[in-house]
C-alpha cells in the first residue's frame, strides 16, 4: 500500500466504529482545548506584558535610587524595624553629583545614564473644568522608550516645546469629551518654588503656572515603574529650573537616575552600583512578580491538559486494541495478501496519529471560538480600562506545534498496539474466531 | 513439466517438548505448473498445516519450501510478500471479508497492497467481478450477499492479481451442494482456462476426485499420491467439461 492507500484506509477504518472514535477524539480535544486555550491565554497576558516592558523602555531599562531612599520605602511597606548601620550611606550621601555619575557610567555593561533631580508638583488642571487634580510628572528619558497609546502620540523626549501625554484616567477628568479630545489641548501644571514656599505663608504665594500641550493619552498599564502622565525633557528641565530657583548649587544634585544597561551583566553592575550606595530596579524586578503569578495559573492548567492528554493516550491504546481485536482476521488475511508487517504497523499508527490530529483540530476550533467570545465580553468588562490588552492570542506557530506535539503523543501511545497487530502470525490471526 | 512448488522434508511441530505435537512429518512434494491437486485427509491429519506451509504462511519446523527453484526461508520479506501478494491467490471456508466495505472495495483490497496503479485497480477489480459473475453486485455491501455469492466474491479477490496458484482450504465447505458446484466450476475453469495451478485442500472426496491429482495425508504423512501423468492437460479438460456437465445438469433440474 502507498501512504494515500494507507491514510485513506486509516480513515475508513476509524469511520468503521463512528461512537467508538468520537469518543478518543473527544477525550484528545479535552486535553488539546485546554492546552491551546491556556497557551493562547498565556501568549495574550505574555504580549500585554511584553508591551508595558517596551512601553518602559526595554529588557536593558534601569532605574536608579539611592538604596537608603529604596530601602526607606520598603520598611514603609513591610513595616519592618530595622537594626542601625554605622557605615550606611544617608540619602543624603549618596546623590548623583558629575563624578558619582561618571563614575557609574564607567561601571562595565552601562550603556547610559540620565540623572533627573526630584520634582514635585501640587496639582494639574485644565480650562475645561474648575477641579484640581493632584499629580505626579514623569520624565520619558528618550525616544527609544515606545508607549501604548489610545489616542495621539508620544511626547517628543528632544522637541524644544512642552509636551505632556495623559493617562485615560486625567483626561477624563480633566474634562475632555474623549480621548481624541484631548490631543492637542492645553493643560496647566502648578509647582512651587522651593525657595519662595520657606517665606511665604499662603501656598498660592510661591506656586507657579507652566501651560503644556498634551500629546496624546496613553493607554492603562499594570505596572507602576515609568508609568503615569509623562513629560519630555524640555518640560522637565523648565520645571525643574523654576523649583529650584535661587537655591544653592549644592541643593540642586540629583538623586534618581534612567538608564540604559546590557541586561547580561546586571548583577555585576548592581553590584558596583550598591557600592557607592545606589539600588537599580529593573524590569524584572517589577514585571517578575506579574509574569510568576501568571506563570503558576498556567502552569496548573497545563497539567490539568496534560493529565487529560495522558487519559486520552490511554484511551487511544484502548480504542486502538480493541480495533486490532476486532481485525484479527482482517489483519491475517492482508498479511496472507503480502501486506508487510511495518505496513500493518503503519495502518494502525495511522489511525493514532489520525485521533490525534483530529483532537487537537477540534481543540484548535473550539478554543478559538471560545477564546475569541472571551476576548470581547472581557474588553467590554474587566479588562476595559486595558485596551491594548486582548486575553487571548493564537499564535499559528504555536498551534502547530502543539497539533504535532499531540500527534506525537497519539503516535507513540499508538505503537503499543499497533507493534501487536504487525507481530500477528497470519496463520492465527485467520484460525481466531 | 516445470515444478512450481517443491517441499523438502517438511516438518512441523506446534508447542514444546511434553505438549508438542507434530502436525506433519517429514513431507516431500512437488507441485506442477498447471496441475490441479486435491490435498485430502481426516481433520487434525494435517492437511491445512501442509497448505499453509506451500503457501508461506507459516514456517516449517524443519524442512524447506521451494518456489520457483527458490529456498524460500532465505529469501527476504519483501519478496516473500510480493510473492503472497502476486503469484498466490487464496480462498477459505471462512469467507474473510470485511462486512461493512462494499463488494468491490473487498476485492480492491489485494490491488492496493500490491501498490497496482490507482488509474488500474477498478478495471482489474471489474474484471475479476465479471469472471464470477458479480459485476452487477459490485456496490453492495459484502453483507448482503449469499454464501455463495460471498465464495465467488473470494474467488474474485484471489484471482484479482492473475495469480500463478489458487490456494483453496475447504472453498466449499460452507456451501449447500448446489452453489459448491458453482464455486468447484470456477475453480476448475480457471485451472484450465488460464493454466493456474490450483492446490485444493478439502475432506469432500467428490470435489477431490475432480482433481487431476489427489494426495492423501493421514497422521502428518503422505499416505498416498496419485502421480500426475503426462497427459494431463488434456485429461483435465475433459474431466471440466464433465464437472460443468453435471453443473449444467444439476441446474436444469434444480430449475424444475
Amino acid at each position: 500500500m502507498n501512504f494515500i492507500d494507507l491514510v485513506r484506509t486509516a480513515n475508513h477504518n476509524l469511520l468503521r466504529n463512528k461512537t467508538r472514535t468520537f469518543l478518543t477524539i473527544l477525550a484528545i480535544f479535552i486535553g488539546s482545548f485546554t492546552i491551546i486555550l491556556n497557551t493562547a491565554i498565556n501568549a495574550g497576558v505574555n504580549d500585554f506584558i511584553d508591551r508595558q516592558v517596551e512601553s518602559i523602555g526595554g529588557d536593558g531599562y534601569i532605574e536608579i535610587s539611592p538604596k537608603a531612599l529604596y530601602d526607606q520605602m520598603l520598611n514603609m511597606t513591610s513595616g519592618e524595624v530595622q537594626e542601625y548601620e554605622e557605615d550606611a550611606k544617608s540619602i543624603e550621601t549618596s546623590y548623583l553629583d558629575d563624578e558619582t555619575l561618571k563614575k557609574l557610567e564607567s561601571v562595565d555593561g552601562v550603556e547610559s545614564l540620565n540623572a533627573y533631580q526630584n520634582l514635585s508638583t501640587d496639582y494639574i488642571t485644565s480650562g475645561y473644568t474648575d477641579k484640581k487634580y493632584k499629580i505626579t510628572l514623569n520624565l520619558l528619558p528618550d525616544d527609544t522608550i515606545h508607549v501604548d497609546m489610545v489616542a495621539g502620540r508620544q511626547v517628543e523626549a528632544n522637541s524644544d516645546s512642552y509636551e505632556i501625554m495623559l493617562t485615560e484616567d486625567y483626561a477624563e477628568k480633566l474634562g475632555f469629551e474623549n480621548n481624541d479630545a484631548a490631543v492637542n489641548k492645553k493643560v496647566q501644571l502648578i509647582i512651587p518654588v522651593t525657595l519662595t514656599c520657606m517665606t511665604t505663608e499662603k501656598r498660592q504665594d510661591c506656586q507657579k503656572t507652566i501651560t503644556a500641550t498634551v500629546t496624546g493619552v496613553a493607554a492603562d498599564g499594570v505596572m507602576s515603574m515609568g508609568a503615569g502622565v509623562r513629560v519630555n525633557l524640555a518640560l522637565y528641565n523648565h520645571l525643574v529650573d523654576l523649583q529650584y530657583d535661587g537655591l544653592p548649587e549644592s541643593q540642586k544634585v540629583a538623586y534618581m537616575a534612567t538608564g540604559h544597561i546590557d541586561p547580561t551583566k546586571l548583577d555585576s553592575i548592581r553590584k558596583a552600583f550598591e557600592e557607592e550606595g545606589f539600588t537599580i530596579i529593573t524590569i524584572d524586578d517589577e514585571v517578575g512578580m506579574i509574569r510568576t503569578f501568571f506563570d503558576a495559573i498556567l502552569i496548573v492548567f497545563n497539567i490539568f491538559g496534560i493529565i487529560a492528554l495522558l487519559a486520552a493516550a490511554i484511551g487511544i491504546v484502548n480504542t486502538l486494541f480493541m480495533s486490532v481485536q476486532e481485525r484479527t482476521r482482517e489483519i491475517g488475511l492482508m498479511k496472507a495478501m503480502g501486506m508487510s508487517s511495518s505496513k500493518i504497523f503503519a495502518s494502525f499508527s495511522l489511525e493514532a496519529i489520525l485521533l490525534g490530529f483530529w483532537g487537537s483540530i477540534f481543540g484548535i476550533a473550539v478554543s478559538v471560538l471560545i477564546g475569541s467570545i472571551a476576548n470581547r465580553i472581557a474588553s467590554e468588562t474587566f479588562l476595559a480600562s486595558f485596551p491594548t490588552f486582548s486575553l487571548t492570542k493564537f499564535e499559528p506557530a504555536t498551534m502547530i506545534s502543539i497539533t504535532l506535539i499531540i500527534m506525537l503523543i497519539a503516535f507513540i501511545a499508538g505503537t503499543l498496539p499497533a507493534r501487536r497487530a504487525s507481530k500477528k502470525d497470519p496463520i492465527d490471526a485467520l484460525r481466531y474466531e | 513439466m516445470n515444478t512450481i512448488i517443491e517441499a523438502k522434508n517438511l516438518s512441523k511441530t506446534y508447542g514444546k517438548k511434553a505438549t508438542a505435537f507434530q502436525a506433519l512429518k517429514d513431507i516431500n512434494l512437488k507441485i506442477y505448473k498447471g496441475e490441479s491437486v486435491a490435498i485430502v485427509g481426516k481433520s487434525g491429519s494435517g492437511k491445512s498445516t501442509l497448505m499453509h506451509l506451500l503457501a508461506l504462511l507459516d514456517t516449517p519446523t524443519k524442512g524447506k519450501v521451494i518456489i520457483g527453484g527458490e529456498d524460500s526461508s532465505t529469501m527476504s520479506n519483501r519478496k516473500l510478500n510480493k510473492l503472497r501478494g502476486n503469484t498466490f491467490g487464496f480462498v477459505f471456508q471462512q469467507f474473510f471479508m470485511n462486512p461493512n466495505d462494499s463488494v468491490l472495495e473487498n476485492i480492491l483490497l489485494p490491488l492496493k497492497i500490491s501498490k497496482i496503479k490507482r488509474s488500474k485497480r477498478k478495471n482489474k477489480a471489474m474484471e475479476a467481478l465479471k469472471i464470477v459473475d458479480l459485476a452487477s453486485k459490485a456496490k453492495n455491501k459484502a453483507t448482503d450477499l449469499s454464501g455463495g455469492q460471498k465464495q465467488r466474491v473470494c474467488i474474485a479477490r484471489a484471482i484479482v492479481n492473475n495469480p500463478e496458484i489458487i490456494f483453496a482450504d475447504e472453498p466449499t465447505g460452507n456451501l449447500d451442494s448446489s452453489t459448491g458446484d458453482k464455486i468447484t466450476d470456477l475453480l476448475f475453469e480457471l485451472n484450465r482456462k488460464k493454466g493456474v495451478t490450483l492446490v485444493i485442500v478439502t475432506h469432500d472426496e467428490d470435489l477431490a476426485k475432480l482433481c487431476g491429482r489427489i494426495i492423501r495425508i493421514s497422521d502428518g504423512k503422505i499416505i498416498s499420491d496419485s502421480k500426475v501423468r503426462k497427459s494431463t492437460m488434456k485429461e483435465a479438460e475433459k474431466r471440466h467439461e464433465k464437472v460443468a456437465a453435471t453443473v449444467k445438469a444439476r441446474n436444469e433440474r434444480s430449475k424444475k
